[in-house]
């Protein structure tokens, strides 16, 4: 606070010591409370601010160093699969001749999901119910929906943002793997005018295998304020339906007709969106080799992903529209 | 004074439960506050106002607009709810800009907000501290403090004081007064405890049942009556004894006497018991209304009427 002698040496100017050195004076006036005269930006920049907060609260950015740990673990270890594939593919290269690549069929893109779906989906399990767990268990959610946002704005806002993780998080090891095979390649240009459809493959793969990932993940969320919960349920989904729907199917094909197998094979969650990387990359990955699904024409496969991914994000829609009239 | 809030016919039924049955007031600028039993209404009516329940018929406007239908009038809205609403593991600097933004103001405009509201409500040295290790105290400033964040133009407060500690609750009523009488913001407070709403607001809607039973200016609820309240040291009995023998009519209350009288003649009358009873006189005064006699009024027409109040 101040009086109206400060105010009145700011008001002229700076002052000359003693010694003839100009000093400066400041002065901090307390000028109250003051209403906020600025923009207003309504539901979109409420729509924004959701958003960006998914994308920090999934990489764990502005929180503390335990928020990082899991998230970055994933995307390093997806990252690490896809460097080490690159590396190989150099190594070999460079040691045995520039076509033992495609010689020896190693992994290249087509096969990157189906070796690296199982990092996602965990990653998926342990991050997304974080977007969603904590605002119900916290009651933050009855702050959101007093501001200019519905339901719809929220749930819409926080899939977005796990989608857009999830769509990053797929493209990068990709990436460094198209780099690496490109510089490791013994003409890079060559390699890349004879390669360049795997980019908008892997790009249109990588965010089919998010788009799924995110719905399903983000549905079992919010069926729990508890974010351990959801995450050992998405866990159990991923992980036991493959051992379960493979043992099954291949009984049934023994027993009766492939078909039935078939259909207990699509039920295997894990092989869903790498069946439908398989039909962009038009190739058979090491995962989706031995799934009787794989048989069924190309509209069955990617009816089925729609269905599992429109099926639960429709269903998450739903159940957070509720929340506002 | 334009009305912020308009209740019109409010109805809201909850299948066979009628939380709210035909309420109509208004709400100008100040303090208001809606008074009210567990149940009488008070959480459906601000759930109403703030868009978050549809009502069942009857509108609630709000700011000129009808509450129910304009999401964007809520950025001109601010809520403290009863319950905990704050997350444990983000500091109070980061939250409130965060619900600046979420209220549509700019980034760098809702940070500045955020300081500057933290600083108002006395929390600007913690502002960086998670806000799990928090006290009941701290958490409340800072759940009023993301109702003020975006500057709205009327705040609802849910049991502001709940949980509170003497000290605690003086602070919280005193930044409620601060809010309207500094800030320029009008507040809607909603709360069971009397002597809060009496301290602090303007005026009162007192809810019942879900019916609107009384509504107006706090003074004309808490102003002088025609009775003298008296408390004596000793020979309680004696002064009664006195005054009855005046036609003075005497009813006990608590620890102390209700001594009715139109006029000021009555003191003469107080003074000379007081001499004859030899009664040491402790304190004497005009006894106020208060908001407790109207709840009781109201339970004892209930009664009266063959209810359960």
């Amino acid at each position: 606070m101040t009086n109206g002698n400060d105010a009145d040496s700011i008001a002229n100017g700076n002052d000359t010591g003693a010694g003839g050195v100009e000093t400066l004076e400041g002065t901090v006036f307390d000028i109250g409370y003051q209403h906020y005269a600025g923009p207003r930006e309504g539901r979109n920049r409420a729509r924004i601010a959701v958003y960006k907060d998914g994308l920090r609260i999934a990489l764990g950015l502005g929180r503390g160093g335990r928020a990082k740990i899991l998230p970055w673990f994933f995307i390093g270890v997806a990252g690490v699969i896809g460097l080490v594939m690159a590396l190989v593919a150099g190594a070999v290269n460079t040691y045995i001749g520039p076509d033992a690549v495609e010689q020896l069929n190693l992994p290249s893109h087509s096969d990157y999901y189906g070796i690296a779906s199982i990092v996602f989906f965990v990653f998926a399990a342990v991050s997304a119910p974080e977007m969603l767990c904590p605002d119900r268990r916290d009651g933050v959610i009855n702050l959101y929906l007093v501001r200019p946002l519905s339901g719809s704005d929220y749930v819409f806002a926080r899939w977005f943002a796990f989608f857009t993780v999830m769509v990053v998080v797929a493209w990068f090891p990709q990436i460094i793997l198209l780099f690496g095979l490109t510089m490791g390649s013994a003409s890079p240009w060559d390699y890349f005018l004879e390669n360049w459809a795997d980019i908008p493959r892997l790009l249109a793969s990588g965010t089919a295998l998010a788009a799924y990932t995110t719905s399903l993940a983000m549905l079992v969320a919010s069926f729990t304020t508890r974010r351990a919960y959801a995450s050992v349920f998405l866990v159990g989904l991923f992980l036991i339906t493959t051992p379960f729907t493979v043992g099954l199917a291949a009984e049934l094909a023994d027993e009766f007709d492939n078909t039935a197998g078939q259909w207990v094979s699509m039920f295997n969650l894990s092989n869903i969106p790498v069946h439908v990387n398989d039909l962009i990359f038009d190739d058979v990955s090491a995962v989706t080799e031995i799934a009787p699904a794989g048989l069924f024409a190309p509209s069955i496969l990617i009816s089925w992903y729609f269905l599992w991914t429109l099926g639960p994000a429709g269903i998450l829609w739903m159940r957070y529209r509720k929340l506002t009239p | 004074m334009a009305a912020l809030l308009i209740a019109e016919n409010l109805a809201k039924h909850y299948k066979d439960v009628v939380a709210l049955d035909d309420v109509s007031f208004e709400i100008s600028e100040g303090i208001t506050g809606i008074l009210g039993e567990n149940g009488a209404g008070k959480s459906t009516a601000i759930k109403i106002f703030l868009g978050l329940v549809q009502p069942t018929s009857g509108t609630a406007m709000i700011l000129g607009e009808n509450a129910s239908e304009s999401v964007g009038i809520r950025s001109r809205l601010g809520y403290m709810p009863e319950h905990d609403c704050l997350p444990t593991t983000v500091s109070a600097a980061e939250f409130l800009t965060h619900m600046a933004e979420v209220s549509g103001l700019p980034p760098k405009r809702a940070r500045i907000r955020a300081a500057d509201t933290l600083r108002h409500t006395g929390l600007f040295e913690e502002r960086y501290r998670a806000m799990g290790g928090y006290s009941t105290g701290m958490k409340q400033r800072v759940k009023l403090a993301q109702a003020l964040v975006h500057d709205p133009a009327i705040v609802f407060l849910d049991e502001p004081t709940a949980g509170l500690d003497p000290v605690g609750r003086e602070e919280m009523l005193a930044l409620i007064r601060k809010t309207h009488r500094e800030f320029g913001i009008s507040v809607l407070f909603s709360s069971h405890l009397m002597v809060d709403v009496e301290r602090t607001c303007d005026r009162i809607i007192v809810l019942q049942g879900g019916q609107l039973v009384e509504s107006g200016e706090v003074g004309d609820f808490t102003k002088e009556t025609e009775t003298v309240f008296i408390e004596v040291d000793a020979n309680r009995e004696r002064l009664v004894a006195a005054l009855e023998q005046r036609g003075v009519h005497v009813t006990s209350d608590g620890g102390g006497l209700n001594i009715e009288g139109a006029d000021e003649s009555v003191y003469d009358e107080i003074r000379a018991a007081l001499v004859d009873s030899e009664a040491p006189l402790r304190r004497m005064a005009p006894r106020r209304s208060e908001l407790t006699d109207l709840f009781r009024r109201k339970a004892g027409a209930k009664s009266d009427n063959g209810e359960t109040p």
